[in-house]
């Protein structure tokens, strides 16, 4: 089978993703798309190694999905505490901080 | 088949004395986390500063045992050079202010001292990392390591929701970041088949494939996610608000140290990797600069809060910074580095200040909460001042070197124009430098009568409240603050001296700088 198509499912992957990020409004959800995003790059690392035939991109693929655990940890972490300080669990109403 | 038993097991080579300021860094983090659980509150306040100031010198003394080196370690993922090691001192310098502006520091206390001290160490650590890093995964692992600390770090001020919020905001930008180099990093893998940056360069110099639509889609995803860590416009918009939310000894230490790795990353990446595809990058990257001081110079006009000004002033910075990388001249590499080495002693006056004010009077990050510093508190005005003027780039400061050797650097480089840009970018750029210098010297100090409302700064007659204490103000939130600070004015005394010596004495950072140009084999 042609990498193209693999090439094609990471990059719809990775744009759900960051059009998730960019109009969902909860918290939880933009991590998911965050998952997905860094998941869609991890899909091109998978095919290109196997392109290649070379284990590099494999390395990176394990290496960036323990960074996304860690990230995933931080995010809910920060999703408790803000909602054990009653604040509204929604990233538009958190906009005290405008830029 | 050997039989096991005869077969001779060898491990690989470790150069430890290469990886030493990283395992005093990693090192010390450990051991202030343990520490931080010891009981006693004075342990707690002050053994755990004092041993992250000590992992910081033992950091600092390493690599300086390692100068001159030019090696590559871990099999070729990190590059011990002139230039890791030049940034490597500047992290340091900026970690061990952040240190000192932390330790009697809210931020500190609420997330139990071992933890903020354990959580800085590792960042600086990541930021050590992707200073050396030389091949795209340990880039990727530098900046992780460098950004999920710091997200903890924004959020630690738990009872204020300013700080929660910009712990929250810069983890979903910063993580946008990350993907979206990664995606970056991925296609460039895909057009080269490795990670390596010599094995990417010498991919990219042969044949057409410096102008793959594969590559130049990865450079520019690549360009898009390091521009979100380093903050330069379009993708600055979160700048403003997270240096605001984040307790400001944290955002100093984002404001300094992240540029400096940032920036370590983007030219060891694109001056050496993608050295090739220059000619696609560098006109891309020069209008980016040019937008960005635009943007950042015009934004911080008529803020009111230090923080949010300061801010936009640093997203101004990274734009004049980022003209020493476009060239990708060795002169183009040291001013840079130069820059960044006279951003440290500039921003951390600036921000040492803040955290004084801040605790000596409840105004806050305000502007107002400088009115009359120079007739009151002179010490702490006159490096402000400094700071200011060297941010705006008034000769005789280290701010006025930084910004000649850059314009230097972009002019013999062939953009005159980026040069001219630094130059109007600065000329904005004392429209709000110039009315915190005035708030400071011509205003009259608050009335302590009326300390909530900033706004009003009409000055007050008669004679001046007695603010130099000011312990009571703070005590909502449990204990003495402030009262008298040392090592907060140890900070903006010594970074505020340091910015104008190297602007009257400017040899010895050129020297230090010098080497950094050399190592990347850069005309």
């Amino acid at each position: 089978m042609s990498i193209a198509w693999y090439l094609a499912v990471s990059a719809i992957v990775f744009s759900l993703g960051a059009i998730g990020v960019m109009t969902r409004r909860n918290p939880l959800v933009v991590l998911l798309c965050l998952e997905l995003m860094l998941n869609g790059a991890n899909l091109a690392l998978i095919a290109f190694s196997r392109m290649w035939g070379n284990g590099d991109g494999q390395i990176l693929a394990i290496v960036v999905m323990t960074v996304a655990a860690c990230e995933v940890c931080i995010g809910l972490g920060m999703i408790v505490a803000i909602y054990r300080r009653h604040l509204p669990i929604d990233v538009d109403e958190l906009r005290e901080l405008q830029g | 088949m050997i039989p096991l038993a005869t077969a001779h097991l060898k491990g690989p080579h470790i150069d430890f004395a290469g990886l030493s300021p990283l395992i005093a860094l990693l090192g010390g983090s450990v051991l202030v986390l343990i520490v931080g659980l010891l009981g006693s509150r004075w342990i707690r306040a002050q053994a755990v500063p004092s041993l992250s100031l000590g992992a910081l010198g033992a950091a600092l003394g390493l690599t300086i045992w390692q100068w001159n080196a030019q090696k590559s370690i871990v099999s070729g993922a990190l590059r011990i050079d002139d230039l890791a090691l030049v940034l490597n001192l500047v992290l340091i310098a900026g970690a061990a202010c952040t240190v000192l502006l932390a330790w009697r520091s809210l931020a500190a206390r609420e997330a139990a001292h071992g933890e903020f001290h354990a959580l800085l160490l590792s960042s600086v650590a990541g930021m050590s990392l992707l200073a050396a890093a030389q091949n795209t995964v340990a880039l990727f692992v530098g900046l992780e390591l460098l950004s999920i600390p710091l997200y903890v770090l924004c959020a630690t001020e738990l009872k204020r929701e300013h700080s929660l919020e910009s712990g929250l905001k810069y983890l979903i930008v910063g993580s946008v970041g990350s993907a979206t180099l990664l995606y970056g990093l991925a296609m460039i893998y895909g057009a080269t088949g490795t990670t390596d940056f010599a094995g990417i360069a010498s991919a990219l110099s042969n044949g057409s494939l410096a102008t793959d639509p594969l590559t130049l889609t990865g450079v520019a995803l690549c360009v898009a996610g390091l521009c979100f860590k380093s903050s330069i416009a379009p993708f600055h918009q979160w700048t403003p608000d997270v240096y605001e939310g984040a307790p400001t000894p944290v955002t100093a230490f984002m404001a300094v140290t992240t540029k400096v790795a940032a920036f370590g990353v983007f030219l060891r990446f694109f001056d050496v990797a993608l050295i090739d595809t220059q000619v696609s990058w560098g006109p891309a990257l020069a209008v980016l600069a040019t937008i960005t001081i635009l943007v950042g110079n015009v934004g911080a006009l008529g803020q009111s809060s230090l923080k949010r000004m300061l801010a936009y002033s640093s997203v101004a910075q990274a734009g004049y910074m980022l003209a020493g990388v476009v060239v990708s001249t060795q002169l183009g590499v040291r001013a840079t580095v130069f820059y960044l080495a006279a951003y440290l002693f500039m921003n951390m006056a600036a921000f040492a200040v803040i955290v004084a004010r801040e605790r000596q009077t409840d105004l806050g990050d305000s502007i107002g909460a400088l009115a009359g510093l120079g007739r009151e508190r002179p010490l702490l005005a006159w490096p402000m001042t400094i700071s200011m003027l060297a941010l705006a780039g008034i000769p005789a400061t280290a701010g006025f070197m930084g910004k000649f050797y850059l314009i230097d650097a972009a002019v013999s480089g062939g953009y005159t124009w980026l040069g001219v840009a630094i130059v109007v970018g600065s000329m904005i750029s004392l429209g709000y430098y110039l009315p915190v210098i005035a708030a400071m010297w011509m205003r009259e100090a608050p009335a302590a009568t009326s300390p909530n409302d900033a706004s009003v700064l009409a000055p007050t007659p008669g004679p001046l409240p007695a603010l130099a204490g000011g312990s009571s103000e703070l005590d909502e939130d449990g204990g003495p603050l402030s009262g008298s600070q040392p090592e907060v004015l140890v900070v903006a005394v010594l970074a505020g001296a340091a910015t104008i010596f190297f602007g009257v004495i400017p040899q010895p950072l050129f020297d230090l700088v010098h080497g950094a140009g050399s190592g990347l084999g850069l005309f």
